[in-house]
């Protein structure tokens, strides 16, 4: 019956739709709808519509797909209770770097976020490994064809298509740190099956545990792959394992540039200095070069070593060629060579800090912890702390340091810090300190006269209350 | 943190502040009042002209204050009545931990601070006088001739304004007559207009309700895939055609004369002995906010009863000028709470106000949802069979799963298999990739929303 009437319908809209009177031509509802022309319409239209309403739904297309269920992780999710703290926190955040902090924070507790508060996207690579089968998730709720994968057991040659390609990449930076040759000999086996920005990535997980063994896989992609990417990066790795290329011509052009010469009353300190640039097309031919040469080439157009160089360059005085260096110095020195630069800029402070930027990416945590603490011991704010750190929340003692003191001064005096500066410090703050450096802060911060509810003190309120949930950090 | 009455005073703007102040100092006007651990924020919620309670915070550091409600006065009544029962000590507040909306103030107005300065400083210079705020007006005695007179004029009221909703209501299915005779494929396109058009009728014939229904109703066709609308468009004229059939049938039936003309006041619905009152535990599942065409917005909010008695649903709905302004959220979706909710009488009463609510659910593990009392199929058709010009309906829906089409577009899938049900809006992230134990949604007899459900990773909102 039901059915009759629908097809029956049909007819019906579709002189309606056109401007046609419908009862008369229709056999529904006859004796209801009656003689009059004008209220059976109207009662036609009434029935109509309750029938339409009520018995008809949408027919659903063929091929509705359901996609896989969202992966667990292998840390909790934080605690419901403190779930609306985080969501103001994530709510306040301006960027994704003040948001990657946050989930490295989580991390280092040992928690991540609740999926339902947010979820990464397929692209975004700079999330922690733990979330890796969430990105893998986005990627597979985006492709229609993508079939099941699992990356529940190891990571092998055979298992390699197994994964979804974040769980891959965060399964095979775990190999490299557990077993370096059996990574390697996983990427000789793979690495060529692969696109040209996967390639990119995974050799570039390569760079920790870099050792001579390494060599034969670096030179063939260096001279044979396909993406002039991947052999650059092939050939910065070689230059880390000093097998980069000879001082060619354009290492002797960006050392044209630069000068070594002796300073000094007793004239005995040599330095290497930039010499001045009369052109834009020579300040834009210098920065190519810093691009294309490898540290050590560039030494030998100078007649130094590399050593010399990180010893004799002139900080602070040529940024752009700081900036220059240190870019070629993280792509291109050894790790001996990054902490020798590493301790010049220590000895030059907060000035160094945009240097210090692009040598972040080679440093170990420790020596990122201990750069932070030596900078905050002089006078570095949290937020340049946290530039080097992330939310890594192990500072002990934080508010005792100098930037600790400025931000009670200024929970009690609005005038010393500006409004907007001071809640920035107060994030970074939250971001940075051990639990029971964040206990310790709120106690002082509410004597200085915030109040405990404060949204500015969300973080460390957050810091204070999530424990640590075994994490190492 | 101390305040004295002396201060109420110097705060409110007029005397005519204080005396509304003063009615408001009284403990059954409130619920929810705190004071955060250090004693300088108060918190409460007031019991206004609406369904929705007024969130009202104050800091007393500096008297810096907010409250939800849409008043231009600054402070309003509910703020003075706030600090009017701490000075006084009319009711005990708890010490307790400050609440999100609370937080969510006092970030907002670290940057306009100075508003209590303002207010001192704008403050008109007539005389305040808390002596005469507190002091109760004589009530004349009631002329039994005027009474009787009130009574006529009332009734003759009541019959104009019903002569005048019926032409209202002729003019109405006169012009669903000319829309078919002209063809809907036209109406489509002109919709927003044609529909301006007799909504403009519709007020004037005092048919408020129902010229805001039409003033919409261009939205809700045009929100339809493009294929659906004429379907869309007979569903929607057809339901007038009944609602201006039933009135004539009934005219002074609640629910129909609520669907036409006007709602009853709060006042009214809790004065009526007739009003179903119901104690239950409530979640809150969503909060609906929208601006309309006549240029006010509705907030809507869904309660679920989370107890075996009583209706399933509750909705608390107001309406305010958006020229007030964005108002803030009086509940928290999520949350839970025990309370009483007096509802609008009628067949399947679901609209209601909030009489009180207290904070003992808000301790312990929150509780589960209910199952659905009836099958789905039944769920789905019933409401629109008792009241078949209802544009949608709550509905609580059992196990299943969002699946999507070919074109990225969500649909319901239930557990059981024998149901499937397009979704509007977007439905993103956690919700389309985990079992849906449970969840409730807005029907509108062809298309759900999705306002929350219950996973396996808790309870999850479809806003996020």
């Amino acid at each position: 019956m039901a059915e009759a009437i629908h097809d029956a319908l049909g007819a019906v809209l579709t002189r309606w739709t056109m401007g046609a009177a419908a009862a008369p031509a229709t056999s529904l509802w006859k004796e209801a709808l009656g003689d009059a022309p004008e209220e059976a319409e109207l009662r036609l239209l009434a029935l109509s519509g309750q029938f339409l309403g009520v018995a008809v739904t949408v027919e659903p297309p063929a091929g509705l797909r359901v996609l896989p269920d969202v992966p667990a992780l292998a840390l909790a999710t934080i605690p419901d209770p403190l779930r609306a703290t985080v969501r103001r926190i994530l709510l306040s955040m301006k960027d994704a770097r003040q948001r990657r902090d946050l989930l490295r924070f989580l991390d280092a507790r040992g928690w991540t976020m609740h999926p339902a508060d947010w979820m990464p996207a397929a692209s975004d690579d700079d999330t922690p490994d733990t979330y890796a089968p969430w990105r893998d998730w986005a990627e597979a709720s985006a492709s229609p064809a993508a079939r099941d994968r699992t990356s529940a057991h190891a990571l092998t040659a055979e298992s390699w298509d197994d994964f979804w390609p974040a769980a891959r990449q965060a399964a095979f930076g775990e190999l490299r740190r557990r077993d370096p040759a059996a990574a390697r000999a996983l990427l000789e086996t793979r690495l060529a099956g692969e696109g040209a920005d996967a390639r990119l990535r995974l050799l570039s997980l390569l760079a920790p545990q870099l050792s001579d063994d390494d060599i034969g896989l670096l030179e063939t992609l260096a001279t044979s792959d396909r993406a002039p990417k991947v052999k650059s990066l092939a050939a910065a790795l070689l230059a880390r394992l000093g097998q980069g290329a000879a001082a060619g011509e354009d290492a002797a052009e960006l050392a044209g540039y630069f000068e070594v010469r002796t300073k000094g009353l007793l004239r005995r300190t040599r330095i290497v200095a930039a010499l001045p640039l009369k052109t834009p097309a020579q300040h834009q031919r210098r920065r190519a070069l810093f691009g294309i040469v490898d540290i050590a080439g560039f030494a030998a157009a100078l007649q130094i070593t590399p050593d010399e160089l990180a010893q004799m360059w002139t900080w602070c005085e040529d940024y752009i060629a700081d900036a220059g260096i240190a870019e070629m110095a993280a792509r291109s020195a050894p790790d001996a060579l990054i902490a020798a630069l590493c301790g010049r800029l220590d000895d030059i402070g907060t000035a160094a800090m945009p240097t210090l930027d692009a040598l972040l990416p080679r440093l170990d945590r420790a020596q990122r912890m201990d750069f932070a603490r030596q900078l905050l011991r002089r006078r570095a704010s949290c937020q340049v702390a946290l530039n080097i750190t992330g939310g890594d929340c192990s500072l002990d003692g934080l508010i005792d340091t100098p930037a600790g003191a400025a931000i009670v001064v200024a929970a009690s005096n609005s005038d010393a810090m500006r409004p907007a500066e001071l809640a920035c410090e107060l994030l970074a703050f939250g971001l940075l300190a051990s639990r029971s450096a964040a206990a310790q802060a709120m106690e002082r911060l509410g004597r200085a006269g915030m109040l405990a509810a404060d949204p500015r003190l969300d973080m460390i309120r957050l810091n204070a209350a999530l424990e640590n949930n075994g994490a190492t950090g | 943190m101390a305040i004295d009455l002396k201060a109420v005073e110097q705060l409110a703007t007029d005397q005519s502040s204080l005396k509304a102040a003063a009615g408001l100092a009284k403990p059954a006007k409130w619920s929810g009042t705190g004071i955060s651990h250090d004693g300088a924020l108060i918190w409460g919620e007031c019991a206004g002209s609406g369904a929705n309670p007024y969130r009202v915070m104050a800091d007393l550091r500096d008297l810096g204050n907010k409250c939800t409600c849409p008043s231009r006065k600054f402070p309003c009544k509910h703020v003075l009545g706030l600090l009017w029962l701490k000075a006084e000590a009319i009711i005990p507040f708890p010490a307790a931990d400050t609440p999100d909306w609370v937080s969510d103030w006092l970030g907002r107005r670290r940057t306009g601070a100075g508003a209590p300065k303002a207010a001192a400083t704008t403050a008109p210079a007539a005389p305040k006088d808390l002596r005469a705020a507190l002091a109760e007006e004589a009530e004349a005695p009631e002329d039994p001739k005027a009474a009787a007179r009130r009574e006529a004029a009332a009734a003759k009221r009541s019959e104009d304004t019903e002569r005048a909703i019926v032409d209202a209501l002729d003019a109405l299915e006169q012009w669903i007559g000319d829309q078919l005779r002209m063809g809907l494929a036209g109406f489509i396109d002109d919709a927003t207009a044609r529909c301006r058009k007799i909504a403009a009728r519709l007020v004037d014939g005092k048919a408020a309700t129902l010229a805001g229904r039409i003033d919409e109703l261009p939205a809700r066709l045009l929100a339809l895939p493009t294929g659906d609308r004429p379907r869309g468009a007979t569903v929607e004229l057809g339901k007038l055609v009944l609602l201006a059939r039933a009135f004539r049938a009934a005219p002074r039936d609640a629910d129909i004369r609520r669907a036409v003309a006007t709602s009853e006041s709060r006042d009214a619905v809790l004065g009526n002995p007739e009003a179903p009152r119901v104690s239950a535990r409530w979640e809150v599942l969503a909060e609906q906010v929208q601006t309309r065409r006549d240029g006010l917005v509705s907030q809507t909010t869904w309660l679920l009863n989370l107890d075996a008695e009583g209706p399933r649903f509750a909705m608390l709905l107001d309406y305010f000028p958006a020229s007030a302004g964005r108002r803030g959220s009086v509940f928290t979706p999520g949350e839970q709470f025990a309370g009483e909710l007096a509802f609008y009488p009628g067949q399947r009463p679901l609209r209601a106000v909030l009489v009180n609510r207290s904070p003992a659910a808000q301790d312990g593990a929150p509780a589960g949802w209910p199952a659905a009392k009836a099958p789905l199929s039944d769920e789905l058709t019933t409401p629109f069979l008792v009241e078949p010009w209802a544009i949608d309906l709550p509905i609580l829906l059992p196990a299943g799963r969002i699946a999507l089409d070919p074109e990225d577009r969500p649909w319901w899938r239930a557990g059981s298999g024998d149901a499937v049900l397009p979704v509007t809006g977007a439905i993103d992230g956690l919700l389309r990739g985990t079992n849906l134990e449970r969840a409730a949604a807005i029907w509108s007899g062809n298309r759900l929303t999705i306002l929350a459900a219950q996973t396996r990773w808790g309870r999850v909102s479809a806003d996020g």
